[in-house]
């Protein structure tokens, strides 16, 4: 909680520097209705993807965040993991939210919903809610906050841009940002801008910055298109048919048959069924 | 090599990893060899139109006996915005499913696209 004082700081300090009143009129909101779909896949950082093409959770596949030794170690260690598919994804559970920064980075339909006081993204996949505040007030006192997957966020209107900042993370033993395998401390914090772009794709630049992990900002652009027609926001159930469980001994993803029991016949023999 | 593996390696084509990325989300697809692809004949057993994933249970006649593949698919809201409805199979259609097949040999995969007996395309990634 010391650093996440820092990072409340560092908010706080950002926040002052900003107009009293950050709540915008009605008229003055931006149109950001419709459905949206991310688009160039969910490896956080397509730009320093390593091979460019790339996937997330490919054998080998990663970006390049600013990690310090520490933590470029810990990121090779999880890329082995992800090359053995031991890599634990806590989404894969159907239990815990994606958290703050991922749910910018995942598939389905996204909804941007702009209100005078708060503005919300609600992400179909999940579902995800992240609630950003632009009625003025600033972010929880750490003396109230608590580490959460989604955090606290706060904004204000710069024209047609969100300004807002994230603090109050979770994830001591490191928040997976994407299946690469990259992850961040619960000492992270974010500015991110977001934005339709006079080409009509949203677009959202998140600065992330974690002084316990990089050794500088890590700035990643994230876009989304709209979907045209009648598109409408469906249930993402996650737990109703889930026949991808994680192996809580190995950490591996397991395959379903339609009985319930794995299919993967290397875990049948390796559990000795 | 078991009479599984040997069938599967005749099936397999070389692809290449161009195209778009898969939407896979809820977990890891390790479990999938994303560089093969192999093609399967037969009948549908069940199609579910469920989250976080749809699966088309199929079988595949070979020689005297006939095996069910698990062939894992999209979630229903993406794959409805890729023209696919919770009626486009249903138990006993004739289908061709091209996957990529589990890298252990077992008999499941991720689809690629199939045919329905119109010769339809059904793609959701």
């Amino acid at each position: 909680m010391r650093l996440m004082a820092l990072a409340t700081a560092a908010a706080a300090a950002m926040l002052l520097a900003q107009p009293a009143s950050a709540q915008a009129a009605p008229e003055q909101l931006p149109d950001w209705t419709g459905v949206w779909e991310m688009v160039g896949g969910t490896l956080f950082d397509r730009s320093t993807a390593e091979p460019p093409n790339g996937r997330s959770g490919e054998p080998g596949v990663r970006e390049r965040p600013p990690y310090t030794a520490e933590w470029e170690a810990r990121y090779l260690a999880n890329i082995e993991r992800v090359r053995q598919d031991r890599f634990p994804d806590p989404v894969t559970t159907c239990g815990t939210p994606a958290g703050f920064p991922r749910l910018l980075n995942i598939v389905d339909g996204y909804e941007f919903v702009v209100t005078p006081r708060q503005t919300w993204i609600l992400t179909e996949n999940g579902p995800n809610v992240l609630r950003i505040y632009t009625d003025g007030r600033g972010h929880m006192a750490e003396e109230d906050i608590w580490p959460t997957y989604t955090g606290d966020s706060v904004g204000h209107w710069e024209g047609d841009t969100l300004v807002f900042t994230t603090i109050g993370l979770n994830g001591e033993d490191g928040a997976i940002i994407d299946r690469t395998g990259a992850v961040i401390s619960d000492q992270a914090h974010a500015t991110t801008r977001l934005r339709k772009r006079d080409d009509g794709m949203m677009e959202a630049v998140i600065t992330l910055e974690d002084p316990v992990a990089f050794t500088r900002p890590w700035t990643v652009t994230k876009t989304y298109r709209k979907l045209e027609g009648d598109v409408r926001i469906m249930d993402y159930a996650c737990a109703e048919n889930n026949r991808n469980p994680v192996d809580p001994a190995t950490g591996r993803t397991l395959t379903l048959g339609p009985d319930g029991k794995p299919i993967d016949a290397d875990f049948q023999e390796e559990s000795g069924d | 090599m078991n009479r599984k593996h040997k069938w599967l390696a005749l099936a397999v084509l070389a692809v290449s990893l161009a195209g778009a990325a898969p939407a896979w989300s809820h977990h890891s697809f390790a479990m999938f060899d994303t560089r093969q692809e192999v093609t399967l004949t037969g009948t549908v057993r069940e199609f579910q139109w469920t989250n976080p994933h749809g699966w088309l249970q199929m079988e595949v006649t070979r020689g005297a006996s006939t095996v069910e593949y698990s062939i894992e698919l999209g979630s229903p809201n993406s794959m409805s915005r890729r023209g696919w409805r919770r009626t486009t199979f249903k138990p006993g259609d004739k289908v061709t499913a091209v996957i990529n097949p589990m890298r252990d040999g077992s008999p499941g995969g991720a689809l690629v696209y199939a045919l329905d007996a119109k010769g339809t395309r059904w793609a959701w990634r």
